[in-house]
């Protein structure tokens, strides 16, 4: 019984750092140290709960959550390509710009401050058959599947193929890690480097959708309580890799999910929650240590 | 005659574009804010005026600004001492919050008999602690390479998980409820400088190390090489500079400030340390370091013009009811174009040069 909760709420838990780390993993590998994809999830979940409850449709909404990632992921290349801004500086500024307008616009359209309740918002709907409810152990996992969810996985697998093997795949991989070659190409690394950013968006804001739909259908401030930067852990810890990265987001997300029990058990949560970004430093350390000692090896 | 005509004339540019800088991303954030403001149908200038006059009006509201603007002092220094050398510390807000918690912990828990000598002791225990905290990711970056951008990102959430636990915890004022710790000891709060007014004496500290900074960057060996390493790694080595050495150091001198101001801020504003002892001023510091171009009086407008905007905020929601959000929109707007002018000069000089 225990195990079936635990299981549901890390898939659970996992998608919207799972869909924001598959983006900014892509982003990496073209060259960008996507810091603000916080900004763009904590957009997607407002866009994705206005929008749900205007339309009355989970898949408008999710895809509005997306484009606005999109166009905010766009805007912030812009400003680094074009204009050569310091990539981590502008994120962080983006971080406070987003939420500073999502702030304001709560406050004076919907006259809140923190929280937007909107009537008729469609959650993502579940979608699997109810026998399937009842199969031992993954039972309680399957009937809390939605499509977002089933997106997320299937991207996992397909993302490998598409950096291998496909034109734009190729592109991104080296405008990110040969620029020169690149160039010598003819590949306009920044235009590259701008799809990439976007396309990180587009995940952020669907991770972001999957956030305020998936169970709550809700909007507050501090809904994203800083996935976006779980997910930045993940993919440097799993070295911008598809399937690694993936199994390190499924990591956290059981994290997540164990925290409360863990509580009980007398582990305090809030440590608990340093684990992913301890194990990011140790990341960082057993490679610089690795590359530092093939350097001494090989001089 | 034509040798110190060209030695004249890139000074004033100089001069020119420094002040540009510097007036640059404010203005565009000033226009964002207008662009806002006049999107829901009120007059920007209006709403400016009465920010101004609600952070510069009355020594009363002066005295607020400082008050807020004290703790971006010390995270605009540290942010800077760091950025002027190429190292991309974004983890003084981690070092802060660290700093607050170790200087509020020697003041409710040394015995209050110790009196006046418990203020240094907060401040150099909060140092201490800081500085090895920031020690860290700077040997990891001297010696393996180590990205500081995101190790000392990574190192603000374990510290925001430590004091978060430890304020929930151990350290948990036993009286007064949830998440902070017990008051300190009277003697080890910083004295009040204007009474009705939060600003306290933690204030001068502040203005203390701009100046210190100041001659620092300016008049000693140590600061100047750790200039030409921020200008160039190549050049720096090549007249002998140590690169490592310079990277630790300033990553230890960034812990030292961050864990002073945290210390400021914990015995001068709070009393105690709290959950949610920072709400960003790590991060506005940057802005600061920013806007101030790592300059000592640079750094101390920057500070006292987001110290007016934070207590301007608050009020002009009161009055106005304009949203509070409208600081954080021209902040991030501000450290957004506080880089991308950077661009844009490397831009121009490329132009000129080629």
């Amino acid at each position: 019984m225990i195990v079936d909760q635990i299981i549901a709420a890390s898939l659970t838990l996992t998608t919207p750092i799972l869909l924001a780390a598959m983006g900014g993993l892509v982003n990496r590998q073209g060259g960008i140290v996507n810091i603000a994809l916080d900004a763009k999830m904590l957009a997607g979940a407002f866009v994705a709960v206005i929008v749900s409850s205007a339309t009355d449709g989970w898949f408008i909404a999710v895809l509005a959550a997306a484009i606005a990632g999109a166009l905010i992921g766009y805007l912030y290349s812009l400003v680094i390509t074009r204009a050569n801004a310091n990539m981590i500086v502008a994120g962080l500024g983006l971080n406070v710009l987003v939420a500073g307008m999502i702030g304001f616009v709560l406050n004076w359209v919907y006259d809140s401050s923190g929280t937007l309740r909107l009537p008729d918002v469609q959650r993502l709907p579940k979608f699997l058959p109810e026998f399937m409810y009842d199969i031992p152990v993954v039972g309680l996992a399957l009937s809390e599947l939605e499509p977002l969810t089933v997106f997320a996985w299937i991207t996992v697998l397909v993302l490998p193929f598409l950096l291998a093997n496909t034109r734009i795949g190729l592109w991104i991989r080296a405008t990110g890690n040969a620029p020169q070659v690149a160039r010598a190409m003819g590949i306009s690394g920044r235009n590259v480097q701008d799809f990439s950013t976007a396309f990180a968006g587009f995940f952020s804001g669907l991770g972001g959708a999957h956030l305020a739909l998936a169970s709550i259908g809700l909007f507050n401030e501090g809904l994203t309580a800083g996935r976006g930067f779980i997910a930045l852990a993940a993919f440097y810890f799993g070295r911008d890799r598809p399937i690694a990265t993936a199994l390190v987001c499924l990591l956290f997300g059981f994290l997540d999910a164990t925290q409360i029990r863990m509580q009980t058990a007398g582990l305090p949560p809030k440590l608990i929650g340093t684990i992913p970004y301890l194990m990011v430093l140790v990341a960082l350390c057993i490679a610089g240590w690795r590359n530092h000692r093939r350097k001494a090896v090989s001089s | 005659m034509a040798e110190t005509a060209t030695i004249d004339r890139p000074q004033l540019s100089l001069w020119l574009e420094k002040g540009i800088g510097l007036a640059f991303p404010f203005l565009v954030a000033l226009l964002v804010a207008s662009l806002v403001l006049l999107l829901i149908g009120e007059n920007p200038i209006d709403v400016f005026s009465l920010m101004f006059a609600e952070s510069f009006g009355t020594q009363r509201r002066i005295a607020a600004t400082l008050s807020a603007a004290t703790p971006l002092l010390f995270t605009g220094i540290a942010t800077a001492i760091c950025f002027r050398s190429g190292v991309f510390n974004v983890g003084v807000e981690g070092a802060l919050v660290i700093g607050g918690l170790c200087a509020a912990f020697i003041g409710f828990t040394l015995p209050a008999a110790m009196s006046v000598t418990l203020i240094p002791l907060a401040f150099g225990f909060a140092a201490i602690v800081s500085a090895i905290w920031l020690y860290i990711p700077g040997v990891l970056l001297a010696r393996y390479e180590v990205d500081e951008v995101v190790s000392t990102l990574m190192l603000n959430f374990v510290a925001f998980g430590i004091t978060g636990y430890l304020v929930n915890g151990p350290l948990l004022s036993e009286i007064s409820g949830n998440n902070v710790t017990p008051l300190v000891h009277e003697a080890a709060q910083l004295r009040r400088l204007l009474p009705p007014s939060t600003l306290h004496a933690g204030f001068l500290v502040g203005v203390a190390l701009v100046v210190i900074y100041g001659i620092w960057t300016r008049r000693t060996p140590s600061g100047f090489e750790s200039a030409l390493v921020g200008q160039s790694k190549r050049f720096s080595s090549a007249v002998g500079i140590s690169i490592p050495t310079t990277i630790v150091l300033v990553m230890v001198l960034s812990g030292v400030i961050s864990g002073m101001g945290g210390a400021s801020h914990a015995l001068g504003q709070l009393h105690r340390f709290a959950d949610g002892f920072s709400p960003g001023y790590g991060f506005t510091g940057m802005a600061v370091a920013l806007l101030g171009r790592n300059n000592a009086l640079g750094i101390f407008l920057g500070a006292v013009l987001f110290g007016a905007l934070a207590s301007a905020g608050t009020t002009v929601q009161l009055f106005s009811d304009i949203p509070l959000d409208i600081v954080n929109i021209i902040e991030g707007t501000v450290m957004i174009f506080a880089v991308v002018e950077l661009g844009r000069i490397t831009l121009l000089r490329r132009r000129s040069g080629g």
